[in-house]
């Protein structure tokens, strides 16, 4: 009977696979190089996926995915095995892809204002356009810091832990910024309540 | 309110999402059940969750990915974008070893950096130098206090001056005090009265003090970054000075010299040999200075440009006579401050190799080890040197007797000094006098043996002078004098009780032997 409570108090025993994601990375630190390309095809797609999703831009997703897994490369042997290989890999992602936003700011401070990014609010959709390219489109409106959360949670299927390491931020914040984003998306598509909502 | 409105919602939002504990899960779907308005807000938030999720098509593989990426992990960094990341670690050491080449191959640079920046300094505090005469408006009163009390003043308002002096193993020191001039007013005209001056030894006398007033502008300088310069030979001028004033009051009078100086002089002094020391005095022409400065302190060469001066001193006096009271502002604030300034100097060690400094609130004293008076070579010199300062000593200290106090009593002593110049009256109490003793041990061993009748005690001027000067001249001094107080006022104490014991011890031999009767005592005599 005693043992029994023990062993309910206990850890269930980690059962880890020779291809799990921190066998591979321990291959890696050993001198296997080749595990490296198995790593990338497992969680290439989704590192691509986020990319999309959060800059919204299909030309960038290949340049800066390829960044992200040279700085993976880079930057393996010093993992430290504290958090899952999929939170690091996505915080690196969601930085790179921050780091892309700040320059194109920076670039549009240099650069003359365009006429149609003077005009401010919702801009409707063209009218042969379908559903999801009005929802597309609304979503992109949202501010980023909204918008990431939002796509990653309802799109990718993170977990909210996941969210908040990968953008660094308390469990709290995500919850609440993807309820605005939410509120938001709401808003943006009144003009179309009759059909979307 | 709204915060609690969003929380509901937020709850909800999580609630589709799956983010909710079971306990959090449970307690919606109870407030679910009866809550038109929470289920119309669910099925709001399932609908936006819902076209969110359909509205963003999945990114097209791109099937050269990997191949790309593979490309890129082989392209090796370029060597210099590597060494980039070191460049800093690499700087420092490059530098650290280009500085041990230097230092290796040229160990002086180091030393004449120093020097060069040392000499900067000295060039920086050297600029506008002014003779004190011409800065501090000295007249014939001042340079005579000079010779009488080697002190020349800075600041006559603020009373802060130039004491000039030698200490115990012969090696000179100078000092800056704050109140630090004494009441020396008239002293000529009392040495011309008590001479009986005419007119024309008067100007002659005057004539003497005026050359060396001229000869003493080029042994100290000022400026107005409160630099005092000063030429070690001021010592020789300070001994020149007194020996030709003496002897010209010999010429005078060796009679109303005496009176002067009355026990030590004897008249017997060679005025051949005073006149050389003088010539000699003049002759010496040494370019090295001590500057002290609010920041350091410093022996250096200097050339003071006489002729210039003059010059100067020419164009000057007439704009002095126009507006006197520009001019004070312009040169007449000279002073040195004590408080921040100079106590720099005890952080900074590196004057202490030369110099000996000791400072306090209202003083600044140089000692000068190193730097060397310039010698003059007549043979009976250090006689005269001798025979001066016992003179000069006359000039400022006194000798007289006092008897025995009587025995339990406290007495008060007044005594009438007659110094030659001027009367004065001397009040003294019995135990407050013991505290001068200089040789408490020596001298209370004597008043012990003659307490019971009278005695004449000859006070030693250099001692009780001394101390007397200690006071008036010399703060440092005082705390030492403190604690020979503290011993004196303990032994006094443990006397007093002595004496009671010895009336008690009296008292009883007068019982014991009522037939014996008690000696008389002679009057006191002052």
């Amino acid at each position: 009977m005693k043992n029994k409570k023990k062993n309910e108090k206990l850890p269930l025993p980690q059962i880890l696979n020779l291809d799990d994601d921190f066998s591979l990375i321990k291959r890696f630190i050993e001198g296997d190089e080749s595990t490296f390309r198995v790593l990338v095809q497992r969680h290439k797609e989704k590192v691509r996926n986020i990319i999309y999703l959060t800059l919204n831009n299909h030309d960038l997703v290949d340049d800066i995915a390829q960044e992200v897994f040279l700085t993976v490369y880079k930057n393996l042997g010093s993992f430290r095995f504290e958090s899952q290989f999929t939170t690091w890999l996505y915080r690196i992602t969601v930085n790179k892809c921050k780091d892309h936003l700040r320059k194109i700011k920076i670039r549009q401070i240099f650069s003359p204002i365009k006429e149609s990014e003077e005009e401010l609010g919702y801009e409707a959709p063209p009218e042969n356009s379908d559903i999801k390219e009005i929802v597309h489109s609304a979503i992109a409106k949202l501010p980023d810091k909204l918008r990431v959360p939002l796509l990653l949670k309802d799109i990718e299927g993170l977990s909210y832990q996941e969210i908040s390491e990968s953008i660094q931020c308390e469990i709290g914040t995500v919850k609440s910024r993807i309820f605005r984003a939410r509120e938001g998306l709401k808003e943006l598509l009144k003009p179309y309540k009759q059909e979307l909502l | 309110m709204m915060k609690s409105f969003y929380n509901k919602y937020e709850r909800l939002s999580a609630y589709i999402d799956n983010e909710l504990s079971d306990e959090e899960v449970k307690k919606l779907q109870d407030e679910l059940k009866f809550s038109k308005e929470l289920q119309e807000k669910l099925n709001e938030l399932k609908r936006i969750k819902i076209l969110t999720a359909s509205s963003q098509k999945p990114v097209e593989e791109n099937p050269f990915f990997e191949t790309r990426l593979a490309a890129a992990l082989r392209i090796k960094t370029p060597w210099h974008k590597k060494i980039r990341r070191y460049s800093p670690v690499i700087g420092i050491v490059a530098a650290s070893f280009l500085l041990m080449v230097i230092l290796k191959y040229n160990p002086q640079i180091v030393d004449r950096v120093v020097e060069q920046q040392k000499s900067n300094i000295a060039a920086f505090y050297k600029e506008n130098l002014k003779p004190l005469l011409f800065t501090a408006n000295l007249n014939n009163e001042d340079i005579f206090n000079f010779a009488l009390y080697h002190q020349l003043p800075l600041d006559k308002q603020k009373k802060q001056c130039l004491q000039f002096g030698s200490d115990k193993n012969g090696k000179q020191f100078f000092e800056i005090k704050s109140g630090g001039i004494a009441d020396n007013e008239n002293n000529l005209e009392k040495f011309e009265r008590d001479l009986e001056l005419n007119t024309d030894q008067k100007r002659q006398m005057d004539s003497i003090l005026s050359s060396y007033k001229k000869e003493l502008a080029s042994q100290v300088l000022v400026n107005d970054k409160n630099t005092v310069a000063i030429n070690p030979n001021i010592w020789n001028y300070n001994k020149a000075l007194t020996a030709d004033l003496i002897s010209f009051a010999a010429k005078v009078s060796k009679r109303k010299l005496r009176n002067i100086f009355p026990h030590e002089f004897t008249g017997e002094y060679n005025e051949r040999d005073l006149n050389r020391m003088v010539h000699a005095v003049k002759a010496v022409n040494t370019n090295k200075y001590i500057f002290l400065t609010p920041d350091s302190i410093f022996s250096d060469k200097y050339v003071f440009n006489q002729e210039e001066f003059n010059r100067e001193m020419q164009q000057w006096s007439e704009a002095m006579q126009k507006n006197m009271q520009q001019f004070e502002k312009q040169f007449g604030n000279f002073n040195v401050h004590f408080g921040n300034n100079l106590t720099k100097l005890k952080k900074d060690s590196s004057w202490e190799r030369d110099f000996n400094v000791v400072i306090d609130s209202n003083m600044c004293r140089v000692h000068i080890p190193e730097v060397v008076v310039p010698r003059i070579n007549i043979p009976d010199m250090d006689a005269l040197d001798g025979n001066i300062d016992s003179l000069t000593t006359h000039l400022r200290d006194f000798y007289f007797k006092f008897p025995a106090h009587p025995k339990g009593k406290n007495y008060s002593y007044k005594y009438f000094y007659n110094d030659s110049t001027k009367g004065m009256k001397l009040n003294f109490r019995a135990f407050e006098f013991d505290s001068s003793f200089t040789d408490k041990n020596h001298k209370l061993d004597t008043l012990l043996q003659k307490r019971f009748g009278n005695f004449n005690y000859g006070f030693n001027p250099d001692s009780l002078a001394s101390i007397f000067r200690y006071f008036m001249h010399d703060s440092t001094n005082s705390s030492r004098d403190s604690d020979l107080r503290e011993q004196m006022q303990q032994f006094r104490m443990q006397m007093q009780q002595f004496e009671k014991e010895m009336e008690q011890m009296q008292k009883e031999l007068r019982k014991s032997m009522p037939q014996i009767q008690p000696e008389k005592k002679k009057p006191f005599e002052i």
